[in-house]
C-alpha cells in the first residue's frame, strides 16, 4: 500500500504528526509497537516547567528560544510552537479540556506530595493548584500500592482516608483496574458516602489520578455532586491514565479522519534508496507487509521507546542508523551524583537535524531528503529537567509534518 | 550516658559479631559498637562465596586449611545460610594444565576433596560454560549468604546476654597508665552521647582499623585493596565457577539465588570511605567472566560493588594478592604497652569464626580464665529450620498469598503484610537498615519502585521519620552508585524510565 506519510512512532509526536498531515488530506499510515512515554509518564502538557509561575509562557518561550537556538524549540520557532499547542487542543474541547491559568505555569500536587510546575492541566486537576489555599482530604485505596494519601496528607498538612475497593480485604489493585471501578455508578455511589460520613469541614477531595478513562469529567461531577467537595486528580506512578486518556482520544479521532491506525507493529526494516526513504517493512512473522510512502517521520523516542539504544561503547539511533550526537565515552554519560546540577550528558544526546527537521550527519549534510525526525529523539533539549517533554513532542511532530508536506 | 561492660567490641562486621557470639557462649559480658550497621563494611561487600579454600591451595596452603575446617563447620552450624552448589576450577586453553596439576596436588595436601572432570563430563553438568575448556576441577565451594549468617550470629549473642550499639561512632579514647579506660561514643542518629568503660577493647573494624588506633596513638601495617563486583540479572550457573590459574582479575562467577556475582578487581586504595567502579573494571570484569561463561556478554547487569578488603602485611609489599588473605590478631599489651587492647583485622568471611575464636582465647588468657570455644559445636538459631532445598521450596510455595496483601517489591515478590511484621518487631533505625535486613531493593529494578512504596507504608503506618523525599533522595543517590557503572542496554531505559519518574512526574530536584 501507498501512503503520503508514513508515521514511525506512536506516542505524543507521532500522533500529532499523523493528526496534522490527516488534516491536510493526506493519506497517512501510522505505526506504533507501543504508546509511547504517553502512557507512562504524560499527566499534564508540559511546555516549559522550568519557567517561574510569573512568566508568561509566550514570553518565557521567546527568550528561551533565543538563548537555545540548538534546542528544539529553537527549530520550532515560537509561532509553531503556538500554532501546534491550538492543535493539539482541538482534540480536547471542554469537558475535558487542557489549560493553562493566566497563560503562566501552574504548581499541581504530585503523588510524592511535592509541587511540580506544569503549563496545560487537564480539567480534572485544575482544581489541585488551589491545595496550598483550602483545606483537603486524600483518598487512598487499600490494595493500590502506588499512591499513598498518608504520606501526601503528611506533606500538605492536611487529611488522608483510605477506602476499601469492595467487601474482599487486602485485594490488589492498579491504576487502570481502579480506573474502570471510578466508572461504575454503584461504586462510587458506596465510595461517596464513605467520604461523606469522614468529611468534616474540607472543601477539596483529592484522588490519584485514576477517575475513569472514558468521562472523567462525568465522574468528576457525580462525585463532586455526591460528596458536595470539588474532586481533583493527582498524577502518580506509571502507568498514567491521563496519558492514556490523550492516546485514546486521538486514536478515535485519527482514525475517523482516516488515518491508518497500526497499534502493536513495530517496523522491521526501512527501505532506502539513495538518499531516500521508500517505505517500510513490518514483519509479522511468518510475514512480512510492506507499506511504501512519499515521506516519512521518525518519532520513536529515547530510551524507553526504543528510539536510541546503547551497548557498553555507544548509543545509536536504532531503525536507520542514523548519527547520535554524543559524549566520548560511557565514562562522560553519567554525572558522579544521580540529582546533579547539570544533569546528565546523556539526556542531550539524539538526532541532529536540519531546520526543515531532515537528519544530519556530522558534517551537516542532510542525509535523507523524505525524512523528517520528531520528538524526544532529538539532540539538544532535556526533557525531564526543563519539563518540556509534551512541548517537544507536540510542535515538533506539528511542523515536522507541516515541512514533510510542503515539499 | 554512662555504660559499663567487660569486653568493648568495636566494629559490627563478621568478625564482631562472631567475637559477640563466642563471648556470650563462654559467658562474658560484652557490648559491641558500630558506627553503621551490621555488616556495613566488606562483611557486606564480598561475592559471598563459600570458599573450599580452593582458591588458597596454592598460594597460601595455611588459609586454604583454614577455609576448608571452616567450611566443614559451617555446613553444621549454619546450613541455611548456605548453598552447597559446588563449585568448578576450569582451565582454558591459554591457561594450560601445569596449573591444573599443581592445583590438585595442593587440594590433596590441604585436605580439600577434589575431583578432576573431564570436558564433556564438566559441560554435561554446566552447559553454558565455554567449551573449549581443557577440563574442570570440582571442589566443595558454595554461596553463602552473609547478611543472614552476621544477623543470627548477632541474634544468638543478644540471647546469650550480649549488648549492642549499632549507629553509634567512637570518638575519643580515655588512656590511663598504659591501658585503655574507656571509650566516648556519639549516636550518630540521633546525636546521644555515650561513656563507655571497659576492661577490654576488640578493635575488629576490618579496614577501618587504622582509624579507630590512631585514636590510641597507634599504627598497623596495612593495605586496602578495592575489590570490585558485578551482579548479573539472571543465574548464569548452577555452581561457583572459578578459573583454574593464579589468582587473577574476573577469575570467578558465584550464583546467589536467581543472580550470580561476578568478581574481582583488585585496586590498591587509599581511601575506606569513597570510592567507585570505574568503568575499565566493569569492562574488564565482563571479558574476564566471559572467557568462563560466554553468555555473561550479552547479560544485563543490575548493579556493581566493591568492598575495601583489609590486608595485615607485616612489611611493605606491592602486589597485594602476595599479601596473605590470613588473618591477624594483635595484642597490643606485648607490640605497644597496652594491656586491654587487641586487633583482629585481615582475614577472609569464611574464617570469621576462627578469628573470633582465637581473639576469645587470647582475652580469656589475659583475663586469666579458662573457658574453652564452643561456637564450632553449637548450631546458629536458624538452623534446623529449613535444612534442605525442597523444604526451602516447599515454604516458598506458600510465599505468595492473597491475604498478606499487595507485592510491594515485583522483583522480589515481598507483600505489604511480611513488610509490616517485619517493621513492627525488629528493631530499625532507618531504610539502609530495613534494606540490610530484607529483599526489598536486591531485585532488577534495584529499588526503583519499591522505596517509593516503603516509604509510603511508613506514613500509612504513622512510623514515617522526617522528611519522607530526603529519605528517598538519598535511597537514590545510594542506588545510583551501584548503577551508574552498568547502564547500558535495557539497563538504561529503566533508568531513563525512574528518573523521568522521580525528576519529572514528582518533582524531585537536587
Amino acid at each position: 500500500m501507498h501512503f503520503d506519510l508514513i508515521v514511525i512512532g506512536m506516542g505524543l509526536s507521532g500522533l500529532m504528526a499523523a493528526k496534522t498531515a490527516a488534516e491536510m488530506g493526506k493519506k497517512v499510515l501510522i505505526v506504533g509497537k507501543g504508546l509511547g512515554t504517553l502512557s507512562i509518564l504524560s499527566n499534564t502538557i508540559d511546555v516549559l516547567g522550568v519557567l517561574p509561575e510569573t512568566v508568561k509562557m509566550k514570553d518565557g518561550l521567546s527568550q528561551w528560544i533565543e538563548e537555545h537556538p540548538e534546542h528544539p524549540y529553537g527549530k520550532v520557532g515560537l509561532e509553531k510552537i503556538l500554532e501546534a499547542i491550538s492543535s493539539f487542543n482541538s482534540f480536547f474541547p471542554p469537558p475535558y479540556a487542557f489549560q493553562s491559568r493566566n497563560e503562566t505555569n501552574s504548581l499541581v500536587p504530585t503523588g510524592a506530595g511535592t509541587l511540580r510546575s506544569t503549563y496545560l492541566i487537564p480539567s480534572t486537576m485544575m482544581k489541585g493548584i488551589t491545595l496550598k489555599e483550602k483545606k483537603a482530604l486524600v483518598i487512598g485505596f487499600k490494595g493500590y500500592k502506588d499512591f499513598y494519601a498518608h504520606r501526601l496528607a503528611d506533606s500538605f498538612k492536611c487529611r488522608a482516608i483510605t477506602l476499601s475497593l469492595s467487601e474482599t480485604p487486602q485485594q490488589e489493585t492498579t491504576a487502570t483496574a481502579l480506573a474502570r471501578w471510578m466508572e461504575q455508578p454503584a461504586f462510587r455511589e458506596r465510595i461517596a458516602s464513605e467520604i461523606k460520613k469522614q468529611i468534616k469541614d474540607e472543601s477539596l477531595v483529592g484522588f490519584p489520578a485514576v477517575l475513569g478513562l472514558n468521562d472523567p469529567m462525568g465522574v468528576k461531577r457525580d462525585l463532586e455532586k455526591k460528596t458536595g467537595a470539588s474532586i481533583f486528580e493527582i498524577p502518580v506512578l506509571p502507568p498514567s491514565i491521563p496519558g492514556m486518556r490523550v492516546f485514546n482520544r486521538f486514536k478515535q479521532r485519527l482514525i475517523q479522519k482516516g488515518v491508518t491506525f497500526l497499534l502493536g507493529h513495530s517496523v522491521s526494516k526501512v527501505i532506502l534508496r539513495g538518499n531516500r526513504c521508500e517505505g517500510i517493512e513490518i514483519l509479522h512473522p511468518p510475514v512480512v507487509n510492506s507499506y511504501s510512502a512519499d515521506r516519512h517521520i521518525l518519532a520513536t523516542g529515547r530510551f524507553i521507546g526504543g528510539g536510541l539504544t546503547a551497548d557498553r561503547k555507544k548509543i545509536s539511533e536504532a531503525l536507520f542508523g542514523l548519527p547520535v550526537v554524543q559524549p566520548a565515552s560511557r565514562q562522560d554519560w553519567f554525572q558522579k551524583t544521580f540529582f546533579s546540577d547539570p544533569s546528565h550528558p546523556i539526556h542531550q544526546t539524539g538526532v541532529l537535524v536540519d531546520s526543515s527537521f531532515r537528519p544530519l550527519n556530522e558534517k551537516g549534510e542532510v542525509l535523507l531528503e523524505n525524512v523528517r525526525v520528531a520528538g524526544t529523539i532529538l539532540a539538544h533539549h532535556h526533557c525531564i529537567e526543563e519539563k518540556s517533554r509534551e512541548g517537544i513532542e507536540i510542535s515538533t511532530g506539528y511542523v515536522a509534518a507541516q515541512k514533510a508536506l510542503s515539499m | 550516658m554512662k555504660i559499663q561492660t567487660e569486653v568493648l567490641i568495636i566494629g559490627g562486621g563478621a568478625t564482631g559479631a562472631g567475637i559477640s557470639r563466642d563471648l556470650s557462649l563462654r559467658g562474658i559480658p560484652s557490648l559491641l559498637v558500630e558506627k553503621g550497621d551490621f555488616l556495613s563494611g566488606a562483611s557486606g561487600r564480598n561475592h559471598g562465596l563459600f570458599h573450599s579454600g580452593g582458591r588458597y591451595a596454592v598460594s597460601d596452603p595455611e588459609a586454604a586449611r583454614e577455609c576448608i575446617e571452616e567450611n566443614r563447620i559451617h555446613r553444621k552450624i549454619a546450613p541455611h545460610c548456605i548453598e552447597t552448589t559446588d563449585g568448578f576450577f576450569v582451565s582454558l586453553p591459554e591457561d594450560g594444565l601445569e596449573f591444573r596439576d599443581r592445583f590438585l596436588k595442593a587440594c590433596e595436601k590441604a585436605g580439600i576433596p577434589a575431583t578432576l572432570l573431564t570436558r564433556d563430563d564438566a559441560l554435561a553438568l554446566e552447559p553454558g560454560i565455554h567449551p573449549d575448556i581443557l577440563s574442570a576441577v570440582k571442589v566443595p565451594d558454595g554461596a553463602i549468604d552473609p547478611f543472614t549468617l552476621v544477623l543470627e550470629n548477632a541474634r544468638d549473642a543478644e540471647k546469650n546476654g550480649a549488648k549492642f550499639l549499632l549507629h553509634t561512632g567512637i570518638t575519643s579514647l580515655d588512656m590511663e597508665g598504659g591501658r585503655v579506660k574507656g571509650v566516648r561514643a556519639k549516636d550518630l542518629i540521633h546525636g546521644e552521647e555515650y561513656s563507655i568503660e571497659a576492661s577490654y577493647l576488640i578493635n575488629a573494624t576490618g579496614a577501618w582499623a587504622n582509624q579507630f588506633l590512631r585514636l590510641a596513638g597507634l599504627r598497623i601495617g596495612m593495605a586496602l585493596s578495592k575489590g570490585s563486583l558485578l551482579i548479573t540479572n539472571q543465574r548464569m550457573s548452577h555452581r561457583v565457577i572459578n578459573r583454574c590459574r593464579p589468582s587473577s582479575d574476573g577469575d570467578i562467577i558465584v550464583p546467589n539465588e536467581t543472580v550470580s556475582i561476578l568478581g574481582t578487581t583488585s585496586v590498591r586504595s587509599e581511601d575506606v570511605e569513597n570510592f567507585e567502579v570505574t568503568p575499565e573494571e566493569v569492562d574488564l570484569l565482563i571479558l574476564e567472566t566471559s572467557r568462563m561463561i560466554p553468555k555473561i556478554k550479552e547479560t544485563r547487569l543490575i548493579r556493581a560493588y566493591a568492598g575495601i578488603r583489609p590486608l595485615f602485611q607485616s612489611e611493605e609489599q606491592d602486589d597485594d594478592r602476595s599479601i596473605s588473605r590470613g588473618f591477624a590478631l594483635i595484642d597490643h599489651g606485648k607490640r605497644d604497652g597496652v594491656e586491654n587492647l587487641i586487633t583482629i583485622t585481615g582475614g577472609k568471611f569464611v574464617t570469621y569464626r576462627l578469628m573470633a575464636e582465637k581473639v576469645s582465647d587470647l582475652l580469656c588468657q589475659k583475663m586469666g580464665i579458662s573457658v574453652s570455644c564452643s561456637t564450632h559445636l553449637k548450631p546458629l538459631p536458624g538452623a534446623g529450620k529449613y535444612p534442605s532445598l525442597p523444604e526451602r521450596l516447599k515454604k516458598m510455595g506458600h510465599l505468595i498469598s492473597p491475604e498478606k496483601g499487595e507485592i510491594l517489591c515485583d522483583c522480589e515478590l515481598i507483600q505489604r503484610a511480611e513488610v509490616e511484621r517485619f517493621l513492627k518487631e525488629e528493631k530499625v533505625k532507618g531504610l539502609q537498615d530495613i534494606l540490610h535486613r530484607t529483599r526489598l531493593a536486591k531485585g532488577t529494578c534495584q529499588g526503583g519502585f519499591c522505596i517509593y512504596r516503603l516509604l509510603g507504608l511508613l506514613h500509612d503506618l504513622r512510623m514515617a521519620e522526617g522528611d519522607s523525599n530526603e529519605v528517598l533522595k538519598g535511597f537514590l543517590e545510594e542506588r545510583w552508585r551501584g548503577i551508574r557503572p552498568v547502564l547500558w542496554g535495557t539497563a538504561l531505559k529503566e533508568e531513563e524510565l525512574l528518573e523521568s519518574i522521580y525528576k519529572g512526574i514528582f518533582n524531585l530536584g537536587p
